[in-house]
């Protein structure tokens, strides 16, 4: 597949603090990238510096193959942290301006403002929209020069369910028209859901790098009910649990390698017993996260 | 070029205080300069109560060629209001952080500076044009016998005074661009003449005027404010310049370059 960004080695210091060191990552098109990481892991600065707001230290990367200029800019959708917009311009106004500097067809602002559902309000100035549609209005002047890549920093930060969940949606749309996504974001569920791969940032550093579908592969939990006494001691007798935990009233067995649900329901069945309840659970983005973070900060 | 001054005027026409303060500028300016009569009449009337008799007629301050000099010279001081309007122009981007926007949709910084440059031209430019029709309209009416060559005889001030508005609106860039506040740049700039006073007073307070008071002309507000001389000595007799020299010219022209290439070196080195 094509190469849309390579980042190589890129640094930046802030007077004695690291904010990224030595990055080195490839984003291929058609993925929609999640860059994870806690606050102040260097997730902005990191893009900060893929869209020439914020100076190297060291390093370099490129877009498309080519080196970096202000021109392959416009060919990005990018918004960082907030929505930026001039208060007093209109919705329309702004994407006017927006579609000016990247050199875009202003015939795209009507569609871009479609499929965020801003058009009833884009006459209206920008200062009177409530964050959920600031929001909206920043994904719309990131995609009105139709841009082969979109950078979206937090897009759904302070919304409520119901923006958090518009706002998904749309990236979920934008995704499936092939276009290339690079999401940073702390919700890892939000990473989970929309994206086809992820890194982790932790104090600058890359701590891990793959594909999404990766996540949970190898062990298998099992969610397990039953009315019986002594389900617990029982369930250490089944051959393939590799350890047990009680967590909400229901059992959960960590299986060992090559064990399976099916397995265990087999066992139950053997010793009499009905399940209630019976779910595979794949592995969270979010317990992954977490162990990257600590396995690391281990080692370290 | 012109696709980056429609790009910053795009930002001001839409914004109610631009065109409040270059209405205000425009009409005020336009209203000063044309009403030297009777500002005169007004003086003479004054006059007169203290038994002066000021005979108005025998000011020719609005008669070609003296008519140059004199409107340009009053209009320098109104540049503090556009100058004005050029740093909350500015300093919006900078707290309205739009000018990290722009960047990131694919303006480079030189061009984003160069945008509001062109918008500085524009902004004197439009001065210019403003002054030169008074002074026909009113040079027309009180000049007694016109000849054509008096048109060309002031032309000089006219570049001077466009290089006047053009440097000291670059001086409010760069202030702007530097301190990157409304409040404490306009604070900065209203105070920055008397600064400047202030340090060539402590510079020259010590008798040293004869050997170094030529160093004077060199300073970034001084060499603005002598590129149109004060004329209105000449009518009590006194002898003044009544031209634009060549060095006054060229040291306010290394300045206005100075001032826009300070902002250059500034906006290109910081994290934004």
């Amino acid at each position: 597949m094509e190469t849309v960004l390579s980042i190589q080695k890129l640094t930046k210091n802030f007077g004695k603090l690291c904010a990224v060191n030595h990055l080195d990552l490839e984003v291929l098109r058609g993925q929609v990238f999640g860059l994870l990481g806690p606050n102040g892991s260097g997730k902005t600065t990191t893009l900060g510096m893929l869209m020439g707001v914020v100076n190297l230290t060291s390093g370099s990367f490129s877009w498309f193959g080519e080196t970096a200029t202000h021109h392959t800019r416009k060919k990005i959708g990018a918004v960082l942290e907030h929505p930026i917009f001039y208060p007093y311009l209109s919705g329309q106004k702004n994407l006017e301006l927006n579609a000016m500097i990247k050199g875009a067809d202003p015939k795209n602002i009507a569609k871009v403002l479609d499929t965020v559902e801003l058009t009833a309000r884009k006459d209206d100035k920008y200062r009177t929209y409530s964050l959920g549609m600031k929001q909206r209005l920043a994904i719309a002047s990131a995609l009105v020069s139709d841009p082969i890549i979109l950078i979206l920093d937090e897009p759904t930060n302070g919304l409520d369910p119901m923006g958090i969940a518009e706002i998904r949606e749309i990236i979920k749309k934008i995704a499936a028209e092939g276009k290339t996504i690079i999401l940073a974001s702390h919700l890892l569920d939000e990473v989970q859901k929309v994206c086809t791969h992820f890194a982790v940032l932790k104090r600058g550093t890359l701590m891990h790098v793959g594909p999404v579908d990766d996540v949970g592969k190898g062990e298998e939990i099992v969610e397990v009910h039953a009315y019986h006494d002594d389900l617990g001691v029982l369930l250490q007798e089944f051959v393939g649990s590799a350890s047990i935990k009680r967590e909400s009233g229901l059992y959960q067995v960590m299986m060992k390698d090559g064990f399976h649900s099916k397995d265990l329901n087999h066992f139950l069945f053997d010793k009499g017993i009905v399940a209630s309840h019976l779910a595979t659970r794949k592995k969270s983005l979010e317990k992954q996260f977490l162990e990257i973070l600590s396995d690391t900060s281990h080692k370290s | 070029m012109l696709h980056l001054l429609k790009i910053d005027l795009k930002k001001l026409t839409s914004y109610l205080t631009f065109w409040v303060i270059c209405g205000l500028y425009f009409l005020t300016l336009g209203f000063t300069t044309a009403s030297g009569m009777e500002i005169l009449k007004w003086l003479a009337s004054k006059g007169a109560e203290f038994g002066a008799s000021i005979n108005i007629n025998r000011i020719p301050l609005y008669h070609f060629p003296d008519i140059w000099q004199n409107l340009i010279w009053i209009s320098g001081l109104f540049k503090i209001v556009l100058a004005v309007m050029v740093v909350i122009s500015i300093t919006n981007e900078y707290q309205y952080r739009t000018l990290r926007q722009n960047i990131i949709d694919g303006l480079s910084r030189g061009e984003f500076l160069k945008s509001k440059i062109l918008t500085n031209v524009l902004l004197s430019l439009m001065s210019v044009a403003m002054i030169l029709s008074i002074a026909l309209i009113t040079g027309s009416i009180y000049t007694p016998e016109v000849e054509w060559d008096f048109f060309f005889l002031g032309s000089e001030f006219f570049f001077a005074y466009f290089l006047e508005v053009f440097a000291f609106l670059s001086y409010a860039l760069m202030l702007g661009v530097l301190v990157q506040r409304s409040g404490l740049t306009i604070v900065l700039l209203m105070l920055s003449n008397m600064i400047e006073a202030i340090i060539k007073l402590n510079i020259f307070r010590s008798g040293g005027e004869e050997q170094i008071g030529w160093l004077k002309q060199f300073f970034p507000l001084e060499s603005i404010t002598n590129l149109v001389p004060l004329p209105f000595a000449r009518y009590a007799f006194q002898e003044i310049q009544d031209c634009v020299t060549f060095s006054a010219i060229a040291i306010a022209i290394i300045w206005a370059i100075l001032f826009n290439y300070f902002s250059y070196l500034k906006l290109k080195k910081s994290d934004i």
